[in-house]
């Protein structure tokens, strides 16, 4: 423990001096009062250990000193000086719960022996309440870990089944229940095999019981639940090697497996959209070698470009899919500015202007009243823009008109695209969005596109918080609409 | 007339149509062609060729179904199929695969794309 404190309270000069005298050189912080209140005053300053009091004193006296001390400060060890004459008060004294007494005149030893026995004291009691203090926090640590394992136990996902060694469950958490879709109540205390009829599952049980192995099994869906579960058996083994039991666990990994189908079903569909312009490039070398020798230069001609397209094509193609893989894993970083709605709409329109006067399409752009401006990565959206706008001329038949306006409301700003198109039917248009998909018919043969188009679009639009909808009636056109939220407009220029 | 014999192509690629026209055309043959199965039906209706090359993977109506189509009636079943497809093609929407091919009544099948020679011999093997 802390060194010592000792407070000497006597009125007498020698005494206080001969018995700070007696303790020095001891290891103990050796303190003096003069009277009862200097006394009480110091004990309330400093605190104290060990206080050696003197009984008759002017002033308060030693016993009004002890009484203050048994109320206050009960820890104090109290060891009264008092002369042979009033021994009779040193007892009453200790009956009120000093801790012993030293009879004037004494000797050095002996006061240092009583103080001695008081520290002991102190020490021991210190030493017990420590124990103590242990004790109960080791008892109220293993009932919290208790509780922590049965809450954790009953909040797993995971189902946990737990077996004695012939198989009879002797505890199970409530996903148990869920997960393998058990009907047997109560399941506790009965085999195994009662609550699942499932060879394999048993099976895995036993297995690890009788080669004390880890044994895995994936249960398809139909087994024994209506999910894809993953089950890992150990055997519980004690110290001496004798088989206690097993525990299983069953892990849902329906989700796992779907990401597995969808992302083979993907790379399926990838490798398809990129073996059949490949397969038609191919085809076209192959009518050039034999078209050489036997047709007119004008047909080599056609084929080459025709060629040079698919390939482009095909190039593109790639870019779209490496776009949407980064915007998808949000690695692309946008530079957001705030960018004056009507300027962007504007450019796009005139930039898609020869490719519809070529098929003498009309491209009407109505600007919002009211200036707007919105929060975008410039190249982003002017791209995401200009592939809508070039789908609506592409869509449209030669002759048509595509309209696109822009207004404001309720703090988004509309933009609408309305084209007089060959429109897109009810079964193609909640696909359209979809990676890969193309509307297929007579009417779409002779227009090229990779099918990711609508996909990126759709991507970085939503990276914007805006949003894209579409409306479209088969052979009168089709109407898409983008909204973004508009901010306030940037005063700096 | 011409004493020519008449070979229908059936593919949704354009491009893919005209190259395969091209080397058809080379072999002396004239070529009709159609964009889709239905399309290669009202195509035999009209003017029954002597041959028919037949995509399987196509929208509207696939080469299968054509396929069966053409050998389920009796004025079309006598004229020979030759299914083109790339064997490994593995969709999510169609399967084909290997043993479709030979279970179709098709009396060929070639993968895509097809070598100018080797079409050419097996359409003159047929004829």
């Amino acid at each position: 423990m802390d060194t010592v404190r000792i407070l000497i309270v006597d009125d007498e000069k020698v005494i206080r001096e001969g018995v700070a005298r007696a303790l020095s050189g001891r290891g103990y912080t050796v303190e003096k009062a003069e009277s009862g209140e200097r006394g009480i005053e110091m004990i309330k300053q400093s605190g104290f250990d060990i206080v050696l009091l003197d009984l008759m004193m002017p002033g308060i006296d030693g016993f009004a000193v002890l009484e203050w001390i048994n109320e206050h400060e009960p820890q104090i060890q109290v060891i009264v000086v008092t002369g042979f004459a009033t021994v009779s008060k040193a007892v009453s004294a200790m009956k009120q719960g000093a801790f012993d007494f030293v009879g004037k005149p004494f000797t050095p030893d002996y006061i240092r022996i009583v103080v001695e026995r008081a520290v002991d004291k102190i020490t021991l009691r210190a030493e017990a309440e420590k124990l103590r203090e242990e004790r109960s926090l080791s008892l109220n640590t293993i009932q919290q870990e208790q509780s922590r394992l049965k809450t954790v136990f009953g909040c797993m996902a995971e189902a946990v089944l737990i077996t004695d060694p012939e198989g009879v469950v002797v505890l199970h958490n409530p996903a148990a229940i869920k997960l393998l879709e058990i009907q047997t109540d109560p399941v506790v205390g009965k085999p195994f095999s009662e609550s699942i009829s499932d060879n394999v599952a048993l099976q895995m049980i036993e297995e690890a019981m009788s080669k004390g192995v880890v044994v895995t099994q994936e249960f398809k869906p139909g087994s024994i639940s209506r999910r894809y579960l993953r089950a890992h058996c150990s055997p519980v083994v004690s110290s001496s090697g004798v088989v206690l039991g097993s525990v299983t666990t069953y892990e849902d990994v329906s989700t796992n497996k779907e990401i597995d189908r969808m992302k083979s079903d993907f790379v399926a569909m990838v490798a398809h959209e990129l073996k059949s312009p490949l397969a038609s490039i191919e085809q076209m070398i192959y009518a050039l070698q034999v078209d050489c020798k036997y047709e007119a230069l004008h047909s080599c001609n056609k084929l080459h470009s025709r060629m040079t397209v698919r390939t482009k094509d095909l190039l593109r193609l790639i870019d779209n899919l490496l776009n949407l893989s980064k915007l998808e894993s949000g690695t692309v970083v946008f530079n957001l500015e705030a960018t004056r709605g009507h300027d962007i709409i504007k450019d796009i329109v005139e930039v898609a202007a020869p490719q519809a006067e070529a098929r003498n399409i009309e491209v009407k752009y109505t600007p919002c009243e009211d200036e707007w401006w919105f929060n975008v990565d410039y190249d982003h959206i002017r791209t995401a823009i200009m592939n809508i706008v070039s789908n609506a001329i592409k869509y449209t038949p030669d002759g048509g008109s595509v309209d696109v306006s822009a207004s404001l409301s309720g703090g988004f700003a509309n933009l609408v695209f309305s084209d007089s198109g060959i429109g897109i039917s009810q079964e193609d248009l909640p696909h359209i969005f979809d990676r890969f998909y193309r509307v297929k018919g007579k009417a779409t043969r002779h227009i090229t596109g990779s099918g990711l188009g609508l996909s990126l679009v759709k991507e970085v639009v939503e990276a914007h918080q805006g949003y894209i909808d579409v409306r479209s009636s088969p052979d009168q056109g089709t109407t898409f609409t983008m909204s973004f939220p508009i901010v306030e407009p940037v005063n700096a220029e | 007339m011409t004493d020519k014999k008449q070979i229908l192509l059936v593919d949704d690629d354009p491009d893919f149509v005209e190259a395969v026209r091209v080397i058809v055309e080379s072999g002396g043959y004239d070529v009709q062609v159609a964009y889709d199965g239905q399309e290669g039906l009202e195509a035999v209706a009209e003017n029954k060729p002597d041959l028919i090359v037949l995509d399987v993977m196509m929208p509207v109506m696939n080469g299968h179904e054509t396929c069966a189509k053409l050998k389920g009636d009796d004025a079309t079943k006598e004229i020979p199929i030759i299914l083109l497809t790339a064997v490994a093609d593995r969709v999510t929407t169609s399967t084909y695969t290997h043993r479709d091919m030979l279970e179709s009544e098709a009396e060929d099948y070639m993968p895509k794309p097809v070598e100018p020679q080797e079409l050419l011999e097996r359409i003159k093997s047929w004829l």
